[in-house]
């Protein structure tokens, strides 16, 4: 920007010194509200960290007395926690190799080729995503008992094995890939199988990434679907655990806390570590 | 699917499109690939589809032997006779209506500063996004900590700035509201990135030809940002309302519905319906009633928002 010279300067001078003072503000905001976003953690961290005693006393202390770690260690003495973090790492990390595998093939296929009846499936597909889940919750849970995987993880895996909306937001993308690349590969005598693999996964990669990611949190969030189709401790994932945890420990704060920061704090440095990404994926995917 | 019709060979060169060379080969990857993938969706999206509909008009109950037909008496007793649906249904949509203009109106002041600034934002956008990431159980028993009423944080905080406990979740007339904060807290950093992406999308040319023209910030903001954010708007109000129609995890762990129902929602309730007392097809009547709520009110939303920005 250059200087101007005159009646202008003036203003302009001015108008800096609001403009800088409007970013004073809005810094000293921002870490109000960062604050607001981060304290509920730290509390957490906090009675975790703290005596069964001290958990008791009102009002609460801010900074634990005499930090220690015995609220993690009565969890994992007492619970299967490691068997509960394993259930969830599993059923989140098939799910989404899964998804990865059926959503981008479909919708490679749906953007891509030519077949009878490729549009009105397509349209019944997307129909299928309107449908709010709890529509499909008494009827899943029957076609699972149906198919005797009750009680059992892959009650958890199967049903989530392909999403309508994965298959839809893959096909947006692939759909973008310029056709002269399959066609050469075709003409190079490529057999389909890799013309997928090689060309068309390399290339989606960001769809990929924020399918992948969405896909993840969702399934080891999920409480709902877990809720219905696990009734047993052993077979449970983190979150239905976790209140099967707070129903057996009630008022004991410290044993609850610690619990839920085990299951929180991985995700969230995985997220910090890598956010940028993270961030980017889930824009594209949000957007889209 | 895929049939191959007996097209004579001697074309291959000179037709391109469906019967190129390769054509049979390429129906039979499309084949492979799609019937598992399709069959699974068939199984698990359109088939549920279908009980969910057959089971409303059906009195089922899982451990009874039969389900008789009994047309749309599910439907009438949910609206002519029982009051729980009623509250059920009145929660939600309370909750859903306070707690979607509640999230725009804190999200997206929160991404239009965000877009301002240029140091440190990865570091705020990274503290907005954080309860996000984290499990909804965990935020709710971390929120039911806080709120408790003799232990609580929050009863201290206030007692600190010279104001009285309140019971927050134990109470019938702050429960849903009490619930509805924490889950407003824990996803506000989806619709802050949303916001993000969309005020990024906006050319700095706008900006700077508005400028030259002297505009001012509000000037800038009601004639550039808002008519240019439109389209972010829309569907960040469509998916906000819809999810919030349909919460279910933050209000089962916090209150379970209570006290006193006050902060039953319908999908608790027809959870309740079909896995507690096992009257899966009212309760899939409810689910449909829901779905029915669900598009309508998204329809709605399209059409106010489209009539009023559209020129």
């Amino acid at each position: 920007m250059t200087m101007t010279h005159g009646p202008a300067a003036g203003s302009l001078l001015r108008q800096r010194r609001y403009r800088t003072i409007g970013m004073g503000v809005l810094y000293t905001l921002f870490s109000l509200v960062a604050i607001l976003f981060t304290l509920p953690f730290f509390l957490m961290l906090s009675s975790a960290f703290k005596s069964s005693a001290e958990i008791l006393r009102v009002p609460p202390t801010l900074f634990p007395a005499d930090p220690s770690f015995d609220a993690f260690r009565t969890v994992l003495n007492d619970a299967p926690f490691f068997r509960w973090f394993a259930n969830s790492l599993l059923v989140s990390s098939t799910i989404t190799l899964l998804v990865l595998f059926t959503c981008s093939l479909a919708g490679y296929i749906f953007a891509k080729f030519r077949f009878p009846g490729r549009d009105v499936i397509f349209v019944v597909l997307l129909m299928t995503m309107m449908v709010p889940f709890p529509v499909l919750l008494i009827p899943s849970y029957l076609v699972v008992n149906e198919l005797n995987l009750i009680n059992s993880l892959w009650a958890l895996i199967v049903p989530a094995m392909v999403s309508a909306f994965g298959i839809f937001l893959m096909r947006q993308f692939i759909a973008g890939i310029p056709n002269d690349l399959i066609e050469a590969a075709r003409l190079d005598g490529a057999p389909e199988w890799s013309i997928y693999a090689r060309i068309i996964v390399p290339l989606a990669r960001p769809p990929m990434a924020a399918l992948g990611i969405f896909t993840f949190l969702a399934a080891w969030n999920d409480y709902l679907w877990p809720l219905i189709v696990i009734n047993d401790l052993e077979k449970s994932t983190l979150p239905l655990a976790l209140t099967f945890f707070n129903s057996q420990h009630a008022q004991r704060y410290d044993l609850v806390m610690a619990a839920a920061s085990m299951a929180v704090i991985p995700v969230i440095i995985v997220f910090i570590v890598f956010q940028r990404q993270i961030v980017n994926a889930l824009v594209l995917a949000g957007l889209k | 699917m895929a049939a191959v019709t007996g097209e004579p060979l001697i074309r291959k060169k000179t037709r391109i499109g469906n019967r190129a060379p390769g054509h049979a080969s390429r129906m039979r990857f499309v084949a492979i690939s799609l019937i598992p993938i399709l069959s699974l969706l068939v199984v698990f999206s359109l088939l549920p589809i279908g009980i969910a509909g057959w089971l409303s008009f059906h009195r089922y109950n899982q451990l009874a032997p039969t389900a008789p037909w009994i047309g749309l008496r599910n439907y009438e007793f949910a609206f002519q006779t029982d009051p729980f649906f009623r509250n059920a249904l009145e929660n939600t949509l309370k909750y859903a209506l306070v707690a979607v203009p509640v999230n725009i109106v804190l999200s997206l002041p929160i991404a239009l500063g965000l877009n301002q600034i240029k140091r440190f934002r990865a570091v705020f956008r990274t503290a907005f996004f954080m309860p996000a990431v984290a499990s909804a159980v965990a935020v709710s028993l971390l929120w039911t900590t806080i709120y408790d009423p003799q232990a609580g944080w929050l009863n201290a905080f206030m007692n600190q700035v010279g104001l009285s406990s309140q019971p927050w979740l134990r109470d019938p007339d702050l429960a849903i509201w009490s619930v509805l904060a924490a889950a407003v807290w824990q996803d506000l950093g989806y619709n802050i990135l949303i916001f993000l992406a969309g005020l990024q999308g906006i050319p700095d040319d706008f900006y700077d030809a508005a400028k030259v023209d002297g505009a001012g910030p509000w000037q800038r903001f009601r004639g550039i940002t808002l008519p240019l954010l439109q389209r972010t708007t829309v569907f960040v109000l469509v998916l906000t309302m819809i999810s919030y129609l349909q919460q279910f995890t933050h209000i089962q762990v916090m209150t379970g519905g209570g006290p006193i129902r006050s902060s039953e929602t319908l999908v608790l309730y027809i959870y309740g319906k079909g896995f507690q007392d096992l009257q899966m097809g009212y309760a899939a009547a409810m689910s449909i009633v829901l779905m029915g709520i669900i598009l309508l009110i998204t329809l709605v939303q399209l059409r106010l928002l489209r009539s009023r920005w559209e020129y």
